[in-house]
């Protein structure tokens, strides 16, 4: 039995704990009980909204220093103004349309290039452009491991503080990886996603992968006309239980190709591509119906707008555009960010890593999500335009391609022309995972292909497919935008909310309130009730003090 | 002490000394002093000017690395490496490294860290095409300090083409060398059972603690 002051000690206790035992987590009939006896008890303020705390933006769009938007004449190409806010380096477009061969060392230097990147041969049909053109591909990884320090290297955001570890086909670059020695950040042209690639139907062309990442890796042609094996007897497809064994690191093949039809296809690595291509082993390839004259830009780095269009694009469209949908897995990405060592690493993602459980958490347009989708892969219109768009859905899944204020034409699929009767207009249309479908996007304001004039988003309509990890806006969201609605600076006149938050890192943390940057305190997160914490805290302490005692006291009596 | 007599000189000067095939050029934005050839890329190479605490070239040193996978054979966890992962230099010695690249890729050999003044970014550059091997020259200063020697193609450092270039006592090894020094980020390699060999030996210690107590 307790006795004495231990008893007292008890009481208090049990005393405390009722007292201190919120009414709110009372039985509810027990509660309402009370009310019929004692009436409600008195008004108590809920917790005031929490202060928001001041987080600072990022550059909406950061300044055009070494001029890359204006139209430029760089080698004899003429390089065409590009009206978003970040353009791609006109020097590489010089040369991926003349090839690293034929341009001036200047040109070379500063497109950033190695001098065989694209190398253009012989006019073999004599119609006054190369159809000899050798490609070259290396492999990098982006956001992966840092044997100094917890955070990755070579890092490029999707989005603002997001940095999904992720792997890229890319263009064979000069120099590092990096943008200088102090920076931690991958170089613009080494980016996510795999360049578009283009050449002109009957080229002969080569494309030699040059394995630069400590994996081994393929190239398949998905869609483009090529043989299965080279007379060599080398596979030519790039797929290992059926073709040819993987390339190695530090090796190289070249896979060659000589498409007999026009299209756009696909290229992707088909070593574990359930895997390999989920990482960003991915890109645009495409087929230009071959004219007279026709100097192709081989590569558009990061795709989006095609800076020098095709002949036969030209004939049609004033401007075109590619757009590589695609979606990564978070819990894929972070696997190559785990360790160094790349037996475990292939451990992780080969094993361990099952792709039937798994559930993809970013959806990019270009290689980047919402709102940096805005400062790159916008679709520019004066109005009154044929508009070409390539679109390609890279993603595990399919995507509902939505345009607000449009209507377009698909004219083909899977890089083949649709028949005129199956050429209606439709404001959604539903890509397949691998497929692609060429557009056509008409600005001519009649009610119908536009509703005129503004700023008109464009989308997966399918509800994730807006969102970053399940915040949004995110995601692929990208927009239609008329001149008149965009700024010097290629940013979009946008007059609703603010786009502070969604520059920040912290709004796709998940840490700010989504309408706190109009609508302060009313949606904003309520402040703690310390009254309530100190009460269960008390509450927490009465009932150990009380388990104690009665602890002690059985354990007590047991042994005397 | 000698002092750089105008661009076009010194580039006449590389053309002259160089035995590749190589062509100079002047980076627009960074000024960095460049050659390039079909073999690669050499960076800021510098054969007469002097470094400031350097009285004059105390050493010179030839040394040849060849990099690529091969050399990672027999390194655990690695696939990319060098022949060499540390150089020893004394004090304002002139440095020649030939750079041969055995691979099918590209690969670098970079030091950083070199006085800006006379080496723009801190660096000096060497890329190696697929099968081509690149040779440059350098002075180091009369401090001393342990330079990073790497490649900066992305992971190709992390996965072995590390290492380090130590000017006279230098000023502690770097961090995950091959051969050198420990790795900054080991993995446990534990076994799969681990946790049940812990929760196991927690078990048979706590009743063994127990049964003795109890005795006692």
């Amino acid at each position: 039995m307790i006795t004495g002051k231990r008893r007292l000690l008890l009481l208090v206790m049990i005393l405390i704990s009722i007292v201190a035992y919120p009414p709110s987590w009372y039985p509810q009939a027990f509660r309402i009980q009370l009310t019929k006896w004692f009436g409600a008890p008195s008004y108590r303020s809920l917790p005031d909204s929490r202060q928001a705390d001041s987080v600072q933006a990022e550059v909406f769009c950061p300044p055009d220093l070494s001029g890359r938007r204006k139209q430029h004449q760089i080698e004899g190409v003429t390089i065409s103004e590009s009206g978003l806010c970040v353009a791609d380096n006109p020097y590489a477009v010089a040369a991926f349309v003349k090839g690293t061969n034929n341009v001036s060392h200047n040109t070379l230097m500063r497109s950033g290039l190695t001098l065989d990147a694209i190398e253009k041969g012989r006019d073999l049909d004599g119609d006054g452009d190369p159809d000899e053109i050798h490609i070259r591909l290396e492999v990098a990884e982006l956001n992966g491991v840092s044997t100094e320090s917890n955070r990755p290297v070579t890092q490029y955001a999707i989005a603002p503080g997001v940095q999904p570890g992720s792997w890229v086909f890319a263009p064979k670059l000069q120099g590092m990886a990096r943008e200088n020695f102090e920076s931690v950040n991958a170089r613009a042209d080494l980016r996510l996603p795999s360049p578009a690639i283009r050449v002109e139907q009957g080229d002969r062309v080569k494309i030699t992968l040059e394995n630069t990442h400590y994996m081994p890796h393929t190239l398949h042609l998905h869609g483009a006309d090529h043989r299965f094996a080279l007379s060599n007897g080398q596979g030519n497809d790039g797929v290992p239980i059926t073709s040819e064994l993987p390339v190695l690191p530090g090796e190289a093949r070249t896979y060659e190709l000589q498409p007999r039809n026009a299209g756009t296809t696909f290229y992707h690595c088909h070593v574990q591509p359930h895997v390999h291509v989920a990482m960003g082993l991915q890109g645009l390839f495409i087929i230009e119906e071959n004219r007279p004259n026709n100097w192709l830009q081989t590569m558009n780095v990061g795709a989006g707008f095609v800076r020098a269009s095709s002949v036969a694009v030209k004939e049609s469209f004033s401007r075109e555009y590619d757009l590589h949908y695609t979606d990564l897995d978070a819990e894929l990405g972070v696997r190559i960010q785990s360790s160094n060592d790349p037996r475990e690493v292939t451990r992780s993602m080969h094993r361990e890593y099952d792709v039937t459980d798994a559930t993809v958490d970013y959806f990019t347009l270009n290689g980047r999500s919402f709102p940096y989708t805005f400062r790159e892969s916008l679709v520019l219109t004066s109005g009154d335009e044929n508009i070409k768009l390539r679109i390609l859905n890279g993603g595990s899944e399919g995507i509902a391609f939505h345009t607000h204020g449009h209507k377009f034409t698909v004219t083909h699929k899977d890089g083949v022309l649709l028949p005129a009767a199956s050429q209606t207009l439709q404001d959604v249309v539903w890509l397949a995972s691998a497929e692609r479908i060429d557009l056509a996007l008409s600005t001519y304001n009649d009610g119908l292909h536009s509703y005129g004039p503004g700023i008109w988003p464009f989308h997966d309509h399918q509800r994730r497919g807006v969102t970053t990890d399940g915040i949004g806006p995110g995601g692929n969201i990208s927009a239609i935008v008329y001149d008149e609605f965009l700024d010097e600076n290629g940013w979009p006149k946008t007059q609703g909310v603010s786009y502070k938050p969604f520059f920040t890192e912290q709004y796709y943390q998940k840490q700010i309130p989504v309408w706190q940057s109009y609508a302060p305190g009313l949606f904003s997160d309520p402040a703690n009730d310390w009254l309530m914490l100190g009460r269960v805290l008390v509450l927490t302490l009465a009932l150990a003090t009380i388990s104690a005692m009665l602890m002690v006291n059985y354990t007590g009596r047991k042994k005397t | 002490m000698p002092r750089i007599s105008g661009t076009c000189a010194f580039a006449y000067l590389i053309l002259l000394s160089s035995p590749l095939s190589v062509v100079f050029a002047e980076d627009d934005h960074t000024n960095h002093r460049m050659m390039f050839s079909e073999s690669g890329l050499v960076m800021n190479n510098n054969h007469h000017t002097l470094p400031w605490d350097c009285a004059e070239i105390s050493a010179e040193h030839q040394f040849v690395v060849s990099a690529g996978r091969e050399y990672a054979r027999g390194v655990p966890g690695m696939v990319f490496g060098m022949s060499q992962h540390e150089h020893k230099v004394e004090p304002c010695s002139r440095i020649t490294v030939t750079f041969v690249n055995k691979d099918e890729v590209r690969h670098q050999w970079m030091v950083h860290g070199l006085p800006a003044y006379l080496y723009p970014t801190g660096m000096f550059h060497l890329e190696a095409m697929a099968g081509k091997q690149v040779r440059g020259t350098f002075i180091v200063p009369g401090d001393h300090k342990t330079y990073l020697v790497h490649c900066d193609m992305a992971q190709h450092m992390e996965k072995g083409m590390k290492g380090q270039l130590v000017v006279g006592n230098g000023s502690g090894n770097l961090w995950s060398v091959v051969g050198i020094s420990d790795s900054f980020r080991r993995s446990d390699y534990l076994p799969g059972y681990t946790l049940h060999l812990i929760v196991l030996f927690t078990l048979v210690i706590f009743i063994f603690v127990f049964w003795r107590l109890r005795k006692t």
